[in-house]
Order: C-alpha cells, then sequence, then structure tokens
C-alpha cells in the first residue's frame, strides 16, 4: 500500500513537472497564441458583430468558446510537435505511466484555457460591467470544462504521427463540426428537435449551458447534467488517447 | 550475473497485416553488465527498430526482451529507470537553458532537488558547458546540443546507456570528448549499448558488436575475432612517386588481388595472400618502372568484416570522403 501511495505521489509529481515544462516551451508559440488565444476571441467576434445580445448572454459564449477552442489548441500543437522534434521519445522512454504522461500534457491545455478564460473574464467584467450570478459555479465549469476540452484535444495529439499539420486538419475540423452543432451561437430552445437532438452528443453544449447558469443565472439542462457529462466526457476522451498511444508504439512512433 | 540486455526471438514487422517484411526478424544476444556493445549495420538494417525496442518505445510483433533482469513486458517501470537514451538527433529543449533542461530530466528522473543540483554542475562542468549553463540551448552548436543531450540522459546515473550514433556530423573534438565519456561512464560501471555507422569508432570503443543485416544478427563477437574471421579481406597498401593513367586498370590485373582501392594518394590491393601477391607486385614496379614511396601490409579492418558480412563492395562504407573513392572493384566472386 505504502509502495501505491509513494508511486502515485511521484506519477502525479513527474505529471506536473512535464505541465511546467511545456507551459515554458510553448505558451508563447506562435501555433499557440494563434489557435488557442486568437481563434476563440476571432470566432467571438465574427458570429456577435451586429447580433442583437446582453452583455452577460456575450459573456457566457466567450468563455465557453475559449475554454473549447483554447484547451483543445494544445495537444495537437505540442505532442506532433514533440514527435518531430525527438523531444516526445524522451517522455516516453521516462519511468512514468502513460496516464501520467497524458495528465499532464492534459493540464497544460487546460491551464491554458483557464489563463485565457480569465482575460475574457475580466474584459467583460472591467468593460462591459457584466455581472456573474454564480462565481463559484462559474469557476468551477472553467475548471472543469477546461480539463475536459483538453483531453479532448490531446486525442488529436495522439494519433501516429510526427507531422503537426497531419493533426491540425482533423482537429480543427471536429472542433469546427461541434461548435456549429452546439449551443453556442444558437440556444437550445430555438433549435428544432433534429437539431437539439444532435447538439446533446456535443460536450460543449454542456459546457454552453454551464456558462448560461454561471453568468446569466439560468439555462436549459440540468446543473448536474452538465456537470457530469463534462467530467465523464473528460475520463471517456482518456481511452482513445490511451488506444492511439499503443498503436504508436505498434507503428513506431 | 543478470545480463544488462537480454533478447530472445526478437522480432518486429511493421505491416499491420505480418506480412510485410520484418524489420527484425527472430534475433538473439545478451550483453553483460559493465559492457560497451555496439550494434552495426547497413541503413534499414534494423539497428534502430531494435534499440528503440529496447527502450520501450516500440513494441516488438514476438519476443522477450529482459532488461536489467526485468521483462519490459511485464512491466517497464524498473527497467525504466535504469535506463538512460541518447536518441540520433538531439532532443533538447532548445527553448530552455542547458541548467533548465538538466533541472528537467533530473526532476523526471525523481531525483532530489540537492542531488540534481550537484549532478547538473557536474555534468555541465565535465561537458564543458558550465560557462553557458543560462544559455538557451537554441543558441548552441550541434556539438554542445549533442553533449547537453547525453548529459540528460546520464543525470540520473542510469545502469544502462543506449546510444544512437552519438558521433556522426560532430567536428573532431567534440567527437573525441564523447568518446572519452563512453570510456568514463564504462570504466565506472554503465553498459553502454551503442548503434553507429561509425565502424571505426565501434573497433576502438567497443568491448563486443553485433552486425545485424537484413533484420537478423549476423556475426556476433569482439572486433579483434571478427577480424580473425575473415583474413580473406587482408590488403596491401602501396603508393608511388607518380601514378600514370591506366595504373589502376594494371593493377587489377596482377595474380591474387581480388579488389583495387584508390584511397588519398595510396593503391589498396585487397588479396587473400598479401605474401603471395608481394613478389607480382614488386615485378610490376620494375616492370613499369614505377617509385615506391611506402608499401604496407594491412590486416583485415572491421569495416572489411563489415562489409563482407553485409554483402556490401569494399570501400562503399569508406572512412575518406567519397570524392576520393575512385578506386575500380573487381570482383572475382570472393565477396559475400
Amino acid at each position: 500500500m505504502k509502495n501505491f501511495w509513494t508511486r502515485t505521489k511521484d506519477e502525479l509529481s513527474q505529471a506536473w513537472i512535464v505541465t511546467l515544462k511545456d507551459i515554458k516551451v510553448y505558451y508563447l508559440r506562435p501555433g499557440m497564441i494563434m489557435f488557442g488565444f486568437l481563434m476563440p476571441f476571432f470566432m467571438f467576434f465574427s458570429f456577435s458583430v451586429k447580433r442583437e445580445m446582453s452583455a452577460g448572454d456575450g459573456m457566457a459564449r466567450l468563455l465557453a468558446l475559449t475554454i473549447f477552442f483554447t484547451a483543445a489548441a494544445a495537444g495537437p500543437f505540442i505532442i506532433p510537435t514533440e514527435r518531430r522534434l525527438g523531444t516526445y521519445d524522451r517522455l516516453l522512454a521516462a519511468p512514468m505511466s502513460l496516464l501520467t504522461l497524458l495528465a499532464g500534457k492534459i493540464a497544460v491545455g487546460a491551464f491554458f484555457a483557464i489563463a485565457v478564460s480569465s482575460i475574457a473574464l475580466i474584459i467583460g467584467i472591467l468593460f462591459l460591467n457584466t455581472s456573474i450570478a454564480q462565481p463559484a459555479l462559474m469557476i468551477a465549469g472553467i475548471v472543469i470544462g477546461s480539463f475536459t476540452f483538453s483531453a479532448m484535444g490531446v486525442i488529436f495529439g495522439s494519433i501516429p504521427t510526427r507531422n503537426p499539420g497531419d493533426v491540425q486538419m482533423p482537429s480543427t475540423l471536429i472542433r469546427w463540426v461541434l461548435l456549429f452543432v452546439s449551443g453556442v451561437f444558437v440556444p437550445l430552445s430555438e433549435m428544432s428537435t433534429i437539431a437539439r437532438g444532435i447538439s446533446y452528443l456535443s460536450p460543449l453544449t454542456y459546457a454552453q449551458d454551464l456558462m448560461n447558469h454561471a453568468v446569466l443565472g439560468t439555462g436549459d439542462l440540468a446543473l448536474w447534467l452538465n456537470l457530469s457529462v463534462l467530467f465523464l466526457s473528460g475520463v471517456i476522451f482518456l481511452l482513445p488517447s490511451i488506444k492511439l498511444h499503443k498503436r504508436g508504439r505498434v507503428l513506431g512512433y | 550475473m543478470i545480463h544488462a540486455i537480454e533478447v530472445h526471438e526478437l522480432t518486429k514487422n511493421y505491416s499491420s497485416s505480418g506480412s510485410g517484411e520484418l524489420a527484425v526478424d527472430q534475433i538473439n544476444f545478451t550483453v553483460e553488465q559493465g559492457e560497451i556493445f555496439g550494434f552495426l549495420g547497413p541503413n534499414g538494417a534494423g539497428k534502430s527498430t531494435t534499440q528503440r525496442m529496447l527502450t520501450t518505445l516500440l513494441t516488438p510483433t514476438e519476443g522477450q526482451i529482459l532488461i536489467l533482469g526485468h521483462d519490459l513486458s511485464d512491466d517497464a517501470y524498473p527497467a525504466k529507470r535504469q535506463i538512460g537514451l541518447v536518441p540520433e538527433e538531439s532532443n533538447v529543449y532548445t527553448e530552455l537553458t542547458a541548467w533548465d533542461n538538466l533541472m528537467f530530466t533530473g526532476r523526471l528522473y525523481l531525483m532530489s532537488k540537492t542531488d540534481r543540483g550537484i549532478r547538473a554542475e557536474e555534468l555541465l562542468r565535465d561537458f564543458g558547458l558550465w560557462e553557458k549553463k543560462d544559455v538557451k540551448a537554441e543558441e548552441f552548436s550541434k556539438g554542445m546540443k549533442r553533449r547537453l543531450s547525453i548529459a540528460m540522459a546520464i543525470i540520473h546515473k542510469p545502469a544502462l546507456l543506449f546510444l544512437d550514433e552519438p558521433t556522426p556530423g560532430l567536428d573532431v573534438q567534440s567527437a573525441r570528448t564523447i568518446q572519452k565519456l563512453i570510456r568514463q561512464l564504462s570504466s565506472e560501471g554503465t553498459t553502454v549499448f551503442m548503434t553507429t555507422h561509425q565502424i571505426e569508432e565501434a573497433n576502438q570503443l567497443c568491448d563486443r558488436v553485433a552486425i545485424i543485416s537484413h533484420g537478423k544478427i549476423a556475426a556476433i563477437d569482439t572486433p579483434e575475432k571478427l577480424k580473425q574471421t575473415f583474413q580473406q579481406v587482408q590488403s596491401v597498401e602501396i603508393s608511388f612517386m607518380l601514378s600514370p593513367n591506366g595504373l589502376e586498370e594494371k593493377l587489377a590485373t596482377l595474380p591474387e588481388v581480388s579488389t583495387v582501392l584508390k584511397i588519398g594518394d595510396k593503391w589498396r590491393l585487397y588479396t587473400e595472400s598479401p605474401a603471395a601477391l608481394l613478389p607480382y607486385l614488386i615485378k610490376f614496379t620494375e616492370i613499369e618502372n614505377l617509385d615506391i614511396v611506402s608499401l604496407n601490409t594491412l590486416a583485415p579492418s572491421l569495416e572489411d568484416v563489415f562489409l563482407q558480412i553485409t554483402g556490401q563492395q569494399i570501400g562503399s562504407v569508406s572512412e575518406e570522403p567519397s570524392s576520393k573513392k575512385m578506386g575500380m572493384k573487381r570482383n572475382k566472386g570472393k565477396q559475400s
């Protein structure tokens, strides 16, 4: 039992070291700034211009967009880049489990999303006089959503390739599809039955509804459902990442 | 005594259907603790594939690998803690300083703050990088990155160090520093497994070498014993004051000569029997009125052995620049 706890403590420490290293190495790289920082703001302003919406409504959408796009940007950028440079081999050969490595990589995207969301939040509160209905829920939502969508990004990063371009295309495509089927730009209550049914398949729908609860104080879905789906999605997203890494080891990536 | 590396029937097939050519084909070998073991082979022979399987980066199709007694298929963790890996490309984090690169690796291997600080300083000083410890690795030369990469691989004092092509592309000084380091590590008890194209380097450094060809181990022994096995690739090296046109063709027609190779200002005549060739050669110089500058008989080099085993032509992997390799190869059916 002692060995188990010692090993767990060691693995957590190693995951944290991987995260810290990636923060130092990648946060200011153009790829991260473009896909993780600027993209959600571009998306938000593109779809918000000339649309009637309250400051709170806009805030909730911007927060959902930033945690989604920013968190999911890290994995597809960092992991293939490290594979290309050979630095990923250093991590794979190190005495830590694959789950630890993935946890470290997921935390990188999650912290980036939390930081960018905080910037969006400060802008909203200071310049748009947005009020937050449930601050604690909003913090919990940002944290859980960031980890969940970062885990989704790591799935794409786990595709066995050394070329970041091979990963960016499918990851961008799927993120855009999820964005349009979710209730970010069209509220769930205004969707047709079929569209609404499809939107329930996207975890972003639940993140958006959670932000609506947190910022506006109201949402279409139950709070527990939003939190549960986001949390479970994050856990389930680990499975394809593990499978793809194992496949990569068979193929030689 | 536990072997540092023990490999049984190790096989790798990259084809998903299992029908493709085997990259590694049922190889078996052991490496003893404290040994410097060279793994030689032409491009695509299976060197890197084998090394990647030994370092857990690649899953074997079949076979068993024991690293310091630990079966990698059961639990790779205890083996990983005792392994250091230096890949062919120096995989340092160029955005980090030399010091931060070492600190990161030390923490990854769960070293205490005091231990990794002491060890990092020791390594940076030994490798001539102490003055540059706070400089980002992106400003380092290739040789400096290589040294840093090796320092990162040995910061945790691994019992077994894997080196993939340690010196190609480095200046002479950097290459010698690394060779000296490999000897030093070995003398301190570290087992070194190195894949290399630099056959002379393997000859000078390795206790034993394995030659892999088409995914199979073709030979495995000490360099000297391998050379003794291949006496048919002895040679006579001769240089003349002047080398008239057509000399190469004439030398190739001499009895007992299997291959003629021009190396710089010298001619190397491969033969099974230097003693039998010499009278013909002396007579030839008299008839052609050639003044001899130097004349030496040479035992087979490890490179010659390597070429014989891998079925390549003599001269195809010479250390000499390729522009100087103008020698004519006359195959008399003696090469494999």
